[in-house]
C-alpha cells in the first residue's frame, strides 16, 4: 500500500476567513512518479503543499503522506521528505555551502553536501552568500535543500517560477534525476509545458478543486480528438462563421488571435484560406499544433491559465 | 547535538557578518564608556574663571587679585571693565568682580566699600556657590583689616569614604545597559527571521523549534559574555576600574541579566509583524529604562512621582546588582531584591512570550 501511494488526499478543505483556498480536494500520487499540480496562481496549490508537509492545519478531509498524517506526525513526516517552499527565506549572510550543511544536519539520512550542490549546478557559487544569489540560483538552492535529505518523497512548490528557459530545462533534468533514483516528486506549477513534459501524472486545479486528473497525454486525448489551428486575427469577431467551417468543432476568439479545434486539418485549412481571400478577414501567422494542457484548461474553465 | 552546533554556528555567522549589528553589539557600548568615562573623569577639580576689573589707581584691586587667587578653584583673569563684562556675556567668565572707587563718604569712614559682582544668570553654580565664596572671602578680609579676633575656626578633615569614582559607578551601569540592549534588540532577530520566512523554511524540516530557540538564546548569552569581557577590560585598561567582587558572582549576575532581557525581548518580539515595528516597540521600552534606571543620573535627582516607574524597571535592579558586585557601590536595593526582581521579570516575560509567540 505504502509502496503504491506516496500521497493520498480526500475531501481536503482549507479556508482563510471567508476565502476558500482548498475546496474538497482528492489526490492520489503513486510512488516513483513525478506528480504535478497544475493551476493558476491562487488555485490552492501552495496551501495544499503546506498542509501535506505539516506547516498548516486543515479544516476537513483526510491526508496521508507516506502512510502518516502530517497534522499528527508532522516531525516524522518531515524527517522522511524533502521540501522546497515557494515563499521561503534563508539566513541572508550564510553561503550556499553553509546553508546546505546546516540543513543536512537536520536529517538522519543526508546526502553528501557537495554532491547535492553539484547536482543543482551551484558548485561555482558554493562560497557565495545567499543574498548575493540571483533569483534562479536561489531557486536552485531551494531545490538542493529539498534534495539534501535522502528521502522517498520530495515536494517542490513552483520550482521553476521566475527562471529563464535554459535554467528551467536545467531544473527539469535535476527533477528527472530525482525520479530516476526511484523517488517520488510532488511539484506544483503554473507552466503548462512543464507539466506536460515533466510529469507522469497531472492534477489540474482551479479554485481549490481538481478539474482534471491523469497523465498529460490522456488528459489531452480525453478532451481533444482535434488539433488546433491558431492564427492572428484582428478583424473578425464572428465566431459562428469559423465554427461552420468543415471539420471545426469549436472556435475561440481572443482580442487579436483565433484558435480553431478541428478533426480534419486539410479541409479546415482549405476552407479557411478561401474565407481569407474572399472575405474581409486578414489571416496571418498560421500555426497547426496538437492540443495541449493549456487547451484543456481553457476548455474546462473558459480561461487561460495565466490571465 | 550536531544539529544544535550547526544552528549555533549558523546564527553566529549570520550575526557576525552583519556589520550593523556588530557595531551596536561591540562598538556602541565601548564608545559609551570612553565618552562618558572621559567626561566624568575630569569632574574632580572644576575651575571657575573669575574676572577682576583692574583699574589703575584703585588700591583695592590688587588686594582682590591676591585674595581671589588664593582660592584654588578660581582662575583669575584681569582686564578693564568692558572687556571682562564682554567675556562674562560670552560665557568665558563665571564671575566678574569690581571694586568700586572709594567715595568721599567711605573715605570719611561712613559707608562700606562697595565690591560689585557680576554673574551669569544661566549658570546656577555662579549664584549658588560662587557668590557665597566671594562673600566669605570679603568678610575674611574685613576681619583681618579690622583686627577682630576669630570666634569660630572651621576645621575640615576628610574622611575616607568608599573610593567610588563616577567612572566606577558608570561602568557597571553601562554593562547593564549593554546587556539590556543585547537582549531586547537581539530578540528582534526572531521577528526578522519570521518576517523573512526563515522560520517557515526551518519549519518544513524535522528541526525541533525548541532547539532553534535554545540555539538563539545560547548565541545571545555568548555575546553577552564577550561584551562583559570587553567592557571590564576597557574599564580596567583605560579607567583603572578594578573588579572588587568575585568573578563568579559577576558571571552569575551577567547571566541572570542576559536571561531576563532575552526573555523580555522575546516577549516584545511576539507581537510585531515587521522588524521595523519591532524595533520601534523596543525603543519605547529601552529608552525610558536607559535614562530612568540610574545609569547616567543618580536615581535621587528624579522627581518622586517617577520613583514607582524606576522601581518597576528591571534595569534599575541589574545596574544596582552589577554596581554592588563590580565596584562595591552602596546598595540601592538589597542583592536578594535585585535577584528576585530580575528573576521575576525573566519568568513573567517568558510566560507571556510562550503564550503569544507566533512562528509565522
Amino acid at each position: 500500500m505504502r509502496r503504491m501511494d506516496a500521497v493520498t488526499v480526500s475531501g481536503l478543505r482549507k479556508t482563510y476567513g471567508k476565502t476558500v483556498a482548498v475546496d474538497g480536494l482528492d489526490l492520489r500520487v503513486k510512488a516513483g512518479q513525478v506528480f504535478g499540480m497544475l493551476g493558476p496562481n491562487g488555485a490552492g496549490k501552495t496551501t495544499t503543499v503546506e498542509i501535506l508537509v505539516g506547516l498548516r492545519t486543515r479544516d476537513a478531509g483526510e491526508v496521508s503522506v507516506l502512510g502518516m498524517d502530517p497534522a499528527r506526525e508532522g516531525r516524522e513526516v518531515r524527517s522522511r521528505i524533502g521540501v522546497q517552499l515557494q515563499a521561503r527565506g534563508l539566513y541572508p549572510r550564510l553561503t550556499v555551502k553553509e546553508i546546505v550543511t546546516l540543513f543536512a544536519s537536520f536529517y538522519d539520512r543526508a546526502l553528501p553536501v557537495d554532491e547535492v550542490i553539484e547536482q543543482v549546478g551551484l558548485t561555482a557559487k558554493a562560497r557565495t552568500v545567499v543574498r548575493a544569489l540571483s533569483g534562479g540560483q536561489a531557486q536552485r538552492l531551494g531545490v538542493a535543500l529539498a534534495m539534501i535529505n535522502d528521502a522517498d518523497l520530495v515536494f517542490l512548490d513552483e520550482p521553476t517560477t521566475g527562471l529563464d528557459p535554459q535554467a528551467r530545462r536545467g531544473l527539469w533534468d535535476v527533477i528527472r534525476g530525482i525520479r530516476s533514483r526511484g523517488k517520488t516528486v510532488f511539484l506544483t506549477t503554473h507552466y503548462m509545458d512543464e507539466a506536460e513534459r515533466l510529469c507522469d501524472n497531472v492534477a489540474v486545479v482551479d479554485h481549490g478543486k481538481i478539474i482534471a486528473f491523469g497523465s498529460p497525454s490522456d488528459l489531452i486525448s480525453e478532451h481533444f480528438e482535434e488539433q488546433a489551428i491558431e492564427f492572428s486575427n484582428s478583424v473578425s469577431r464572428d465566431r459562428e462563421k469559423f465554427e461552420k467551417l468543415p471539420g471545426v468543432t469549436r472556435a475561440r476568439l481572443s482580442e487579436n488571435a483565433a484558435t480553431l479545434y478541428t478533426r480534419d486539418v486539410p479541409a479546415t485549412m482549405t476552407a479557411l484560406m478561401q474565407l481569407a481571400t474572399g472575405d474581409d478577414i486578414h489571416i496571418d501567422d498560421v500555426v497547426v499544433r496538437r492540443a495541449t494542457l493549456e487547451d484543456v484548461f481553457l476548455k474546462l474553465t473558459g480561461r487561460r491559465i495565466r490571465e | 547535538m550536531r544539529t544544535f552546533w550547526q544552528l549555533v554556528l549558523a546564527n553566529a555567522r549570520d550575526i557576525g557578518r552583519d556589520k550593523m549589528s556588530l557595531f551596536w553589539f561591540l562598538a556602541f557600548p565601548v564608545l559609551f564608556i570612553l565618552l562618558f568615562g572621559f567626561i566624568f573623569s575630569n569632574e574632580g577639580t572644576p575651575t571657575y574663571d573669575v574676572g577682576i576689573v583692574y583699574n589703575s589707581g584703585n588700591p583695592l584691586a590688587d588686594g582682590l587679585v591676591k585674595g581671589v587667587s588664593a582660592v584654588p578653584v578660581f582662575k583669575v583673569h584681569t582686564g578693564d571693565r568692558e572687556g571682562e563684562l564682554q567675556a562674562l556675556k560670552k560665557g568665558k567668565r563665571s564671575l566678574v568682580v569690581e571694586a568700586l572707587s572709594p567715595s568721599f563718604a567711605t573715605m570719611a569712614g561712613g559707608d562700606p566699600l562697595k565690591v560689585q559682582v557680576y554673574y551669569n544668570e544661566t549658570q546656577p553654580t555662579a549664584r549658588q556657590v560662587l557668590l557665597p565664596v566671594m562673600e566669605q572671602l570679603l568678610s575674611e578680609a574685613e576681619r583681618r583689616m579690622t583686627g577682630r579676633p576669630k570666634v569660630f575656626d572651621l576645621v575640615a578633615e576628610p574622611v575616607q569614604s568608599s573610593d567610588l569614582r563616577m567612572v566606577d559607578f558608570l561602568l557597571a551601569g553601562i554593562l547593564a545597559m549593554a546587556l539590556m540592549q543585547l537582549g531586547l534588540f537581539g530578540a528582534m532577530r526572531a521577528v526578522s527571521l519570521r518576517e523573512q520566512k526563515i522560520l517557515k523554511s526551518l519549519g518544513a524540516t524535522p528541526l525541533r523549534r525548541s532547539l532553534l530557540l535554545v540555539s538563539e538564546v545560547v548565541v545571545r548569552i555568548g555575546m553577552a559574555l564577550i561584551q562583559t569581557f570587553l567592557i571590564v577590560l576597557i574599564g580596567y585598561a583605560v579607567f583603572h576600574v578594578k573588579i572588587l567582587g568575585s568573578w563568579l558572582a559577576l558571571l552569575g549576575a551577567v547571566l541572570l541579566g542576559a536571561l531576563t532581557f532575552v526573555s523580555m525581548g522575546y516577549m516584545l518580539a511576539a507581537f510585531p509583524r515587521t522588524e521595523e515595528a519591532g524595533i520601534g516597540l523596543v525603543q519605547m521600552v529601552q529608552f525610558p529604562m536607559m535614562f530612568l534606571s540610574g545609569i547616567f543620573f543618580p536615581v535621587e535627582i528624579m522627581p518622586s512621582f517617577l520613583r514607582p516607574v524606576v522601581n518597576a524597571m528591571p534595569l534599575s535592579y541589574l545596574a544596582d546588582l552589577l554596581r554592588q558586585i563590580m565596584v562595591a557601590a552602596p546598595p540601592e536595593y538589597s542583592i536578594a531584591t535585585d535577584i528576585a526582581v530580575l528573576g521575576g521579570w525573566a519568568m513573567a516575560s517568558f510566560v507571556v512570550a510562550a503564550r503569544f509567540w507566533r512562528w509565522e
